[in-house]
């Protein structure tokens, strides 16, 4: 059932997941198309989360924001519910943050991250060329992952408990918690039109869907997915855009996607395990030591 | 005229299916290989020496195992698909 | 289990066969020795990618033998190269053809023929009687459009393939012949099965097109020249030396989810390549075999194959691809589908959405063959035959495309 709709406030509006916007001229969003959207969600008892540009809005924009309950994604340094950072130095005391980063840049920003684990209320890593990842990738990854875990569960056994998606999300979660573009959420594009999600508006802008009928909606789902419905890394975002973008297919996830994933379920394991050594913790939740990182290696023992 | 002597098992199956099939490539490549290609040549040479003596090993093998008899103007075959063996007369 | 590697050695054929799938054969992409050498390098250095036991070295077109003397190449070159690698598939490989048998005399191929005797496995399609073989499968027309693409002409082509009927049975008496039936054609089945039998052809490979090409009331007309097939087939006693594959004691039956969960085509563990060297999942996927998708192509001679775009093929199951309706379907077992047609008619560019254009003839085929067995078994058991009968009877190759 659809919970959320996403509005695109304008083509500028500040990316926030693994699709860079590749829109450079600002095109707002036509207010009648905003206000239908609003209207939208309302009749359907969506959740509305707005995704704003870098610059302020006319005001009749913000009244017809403000005439809902709604959460805001925001470019830094604006204030709203989460703040899309550009660099991990501006993460702010108590703040719930995004931080797009190529792989590189992750490695460089290991220390800045540990800071900024001290001060959060959550950090949302997002890998923005997560199709570039491979094999040769795992053992740096794993050490970085090991690293911050350390630091974690120190703040956790001293009664603090920052939130970083990368390790913390799985050991909180006994089901999976996957994005769902075009089962929970749908996104409004400046164009008027609805999408899967901001990336398929990204790249493939004459790829609108009409929400009321998806074409092949259930490939969207989970159970139409042979390789995740089976799959306990149940943080992943088992991105749809990743997934035809790497294997042609949006049920289908690239071996990327799978090995990223597994390397954060199996630390995010390791931590559980180092907290629970010392104190108890999340004891609902089990996370099962595993001996492959990508389950289409062992798809025939599914 | 066949007559069905004996039955082999897969695995003994899958032995001599392999030798008959790699005999009948060494027949089929014997045919372009020149001797100019003299490495390759002699590869061949030897190649088809040891399969034909591996593969009458086998029936040897086999017949001592299993008690078939043979007559002197017949010969065995074996159907791959059933693992059956037929003393079949010219 | 065999590994199938295609090659599309030409887009061209003599022929313009009305239901043919491949809309876009021309007269311009035709293999050269060089892209054929650097694909059968790129496999044979990758023995540990490419582990099953054996090989099919499969060459279609067009028409393959067309392109006889670039065949005979690849065969000698390939025949060398798994030789010298010590590569595990010179003990068992086989090359095949499936052709419109027009050339199959002809000195070059009888040649070829003569040279791989014991590594051959080769198919002609002839559809029948004259008059149903001239319905569709018809030469094309002597000029391509502007495009290279061909057309169809007037003339059949029955004559020109049955007068190599004798002497491919001669060479090869266990070969099956595979008739494609479409809407025009129902009329005809029956007496074509009856004549193939009539030029010695022991196995009838037959299935109805995938296509979404059926008019309302083929299903009824279908099962009804099914029942006079059977009918006489069990009254003339063909079927205990004879087999057509529209009969068999397999069909018909509901399917389990779990059990009965593996997808019934091949693509994606088969592999296909063309003229410009770019890899396919399955010949069905490149471009002159799509209507209305673009080819999918999961990587070249260059840069190789892209893993990841096999996962979908070697993830997908039956019941993800299939609608509910399939899933409760009481029939469902030998349903076949293609996953380059569920491609092609697919909503989305998806292989993973099952096309059901083939479901009424499916059910009027497995009335029909019920009907068969039915009144098979009881006549034998009559004339107490039917243990006999069920030792000897001949095994119907599985076929899948």
């Amino acid at each position: 059932m659809m919970q959320y709709l996403v509005i695109l406030l304008d083509d500028t509006s500040v990316a926030y997941c693994h699709c860079d916007n590749p829109h450079r001229e600002r095109r707002l969003i036509g207010l009648d198309d905003l206000r239908a959207g609003i209207l939208y969600a309302m009749k359907h008892n969506q959740m509305l989360q707005f995704v704003y540009p870098d610059y302020e809005l006319p005001q009749e924009y913000l009244d017809a924001i403000d005439s809902i309950d709604h959460h805001d994604i925001v470019p830094f340094p604006m204030q709203g519910d989460v703040a899309v950072l550009n660099t991990v130095a501006d993460a702010a005391e108590g703040a719930v943050c995004v931080l797009r980063t190529s792989l590189k840049e992750l490695f460089a920003a290991e220390a800045a991250v540990a800071d900024a684990l001290r001060r959060v209320q959550r950090l949302n890593v997002v890998i923005t060329d997560l199709d570039t990842f491979t094999d040769d990738h795992l053992a740096a990854y794993t050490s970085l992952l090991d690293r911050w875990a350390a630091l974690l569960k120190e703040e956790y056994l001293a009664g603090r408990t920052p939130q970083l998606n990368l390790l913390t999300d799985r050991m909180m979660l006994s089901a999976p918690n996957h994005c769902n573009a075009g089962v929970e959420n749908i996104t409004l594009a400046p164009n008027g039109r609805f999408y899967l999600c901001p990336a398929f508006y990204y790249t493939h802008p004459e790829d609108s869907v009409d929400p009321a009928d998806i074409p092949n909606a259930q490939l969207l789902r989970l159970d139409h997915a042979p390789l995740c419905r089976r799959c306990d890394a149940f943080h992943c975002r088992r991105c749809l855009w990743l997934n035809q973008r790497t294997t042609l297919e949006v049920n289908t996830p690239g071996r990327q996607q799978c090995i990223v994933a597994h390397t954060e379920r199996n630390a995010s394991r390791r931590l559980l395990a180092a907290i629970r050594s010392k104190a108890s913790f999340m004891p609902e939740v089990d996370i099962n030591q595993i001996d492959y990182i990508d389950p289409f290696d062992v798809k025939n023992e599914f | 005229m066949k007559q069905k002597i004996g039955q082999v098992t897969p695995d003994e199956r899958n032995e001599i299916q392999q030798l008959f099939e790699r005999r009948n490539g060494l027949n089929e490549l014997a045919k372009i290989l020149t001797p100019d290609n003299d490495a390759l040549y002699q590869k061949l040479v030897a190649d088809l020496g040891d399969t034909s003596t591996r593969f009458q090993q086998w029936w040897d093998r086999m017949a001592v195992q299993y008690g078939w008899q043979g007559t002197p103007t017949g010969h065995w075959e074996i159907n791959f698909e059933s693992c059956e063996i037929f003393l079949s007369e010219d | 289990m065999a590994k199938n590697i295609t090659f599309i050695v030409t887009k061209d054929c003599q022929l313009a066969c009305k239901y043919c799938y491949l809309v876009g054969k021309n007269v311009k992409e035709r293999m050269s020795w060089d892209t054929a050498k650097a694909f059968i390098d790129y496999v044979l250095a990758r023995e540990d990618d490419f582990r099953e036991e054996s090989v099919v070295w499969d060459f279609i077109g067009g028409e393959p033998f067309l392109e006889i003397e670039l065949i005979d190449r690849i065969c000698d070159y390939l025949k060398l190269r798994m030789f010298e690698l010590n590569h595990h598939w010179f003990n068992s490989y086989r090359f095949s053809f499936s052709t419109n048998g027009i050339n199959y005399h002809t000195p070059e191929v009888q040649r070829f023929i003569e040279k791989n005797r014991n590594h051959l496995s080769i198919g002609i399609t002839i559809d029948g009687t004259e008059r149903k073989h001239d319905l569709n499968r018809v030469w094309k027309q002597a000029t391509p459009d502007e495009n290279g693409i061909i057309h169809p002409s007037d003339r059949g082509s029955y004559r020109d393939v049955v007068r190599n009927i004798p002497l491919w049975l001669k060479q090869f008496p266990d070969a099956g012949t595979k008739v494609t039936i479409s809407s025009p054609d129902i009329p005809y089945i029956r007496e074509s099965v009856m004549h193939l039998y009539s030029l010695g052809i022991h196995q009838v490979n037959i299935n109805a097109v995938f296509e979404d090409v059926w008019q309302e009331g083929d299903d009824l007309r279908f099962e009804e020249q099914l029942m006079l097939l059977a009918d006489e087939i069990i009254d003339g006693g063909w079927y205990q030396d004879y087999a057509c594959s529209f009969f068999s004691e397999h069909i018909g039956k509901p399917l389990d989810p779990v059990r009965d969960n593996q997808n019934w085509c091949g693509a994606g563990r088969m592999l296909s390549v063309d003229a410009a060297g770019n890899l396919y999942p399955c010949t069905r996927f490149a471009q002159y075999s799509l209507r209305s998708k673009k080819a999918l192509v999961i990587g070249n001679i260059r840069d190789g194959i892209d893993q990841n775009l096999l996962r979908p093929f070697l993830t997908l199951d039956r019941t993800t691809q299939s609608p509910q309706k399939c899933l409760e379907c009481d029939v469902a077992s030998g349903c076949a589908w293609c996953q380059g047609e569920n491609y092609d008619a697919a909503q989305t560019a998806t292989v993973y959405q099952r096309s059901t254009a083939i479901c009424l003839m499916h059910k009027a085929r497995v009335r029909a063959n019920n009907y068969y067995w039915n009144r098979l078994y009881r006549k034998l058991e009559l004339e107490g035959r039917r243990e006999e009968y069920e030792r000897n009877k001949r095994s119907i190759a599985h076929q899948t495309c």
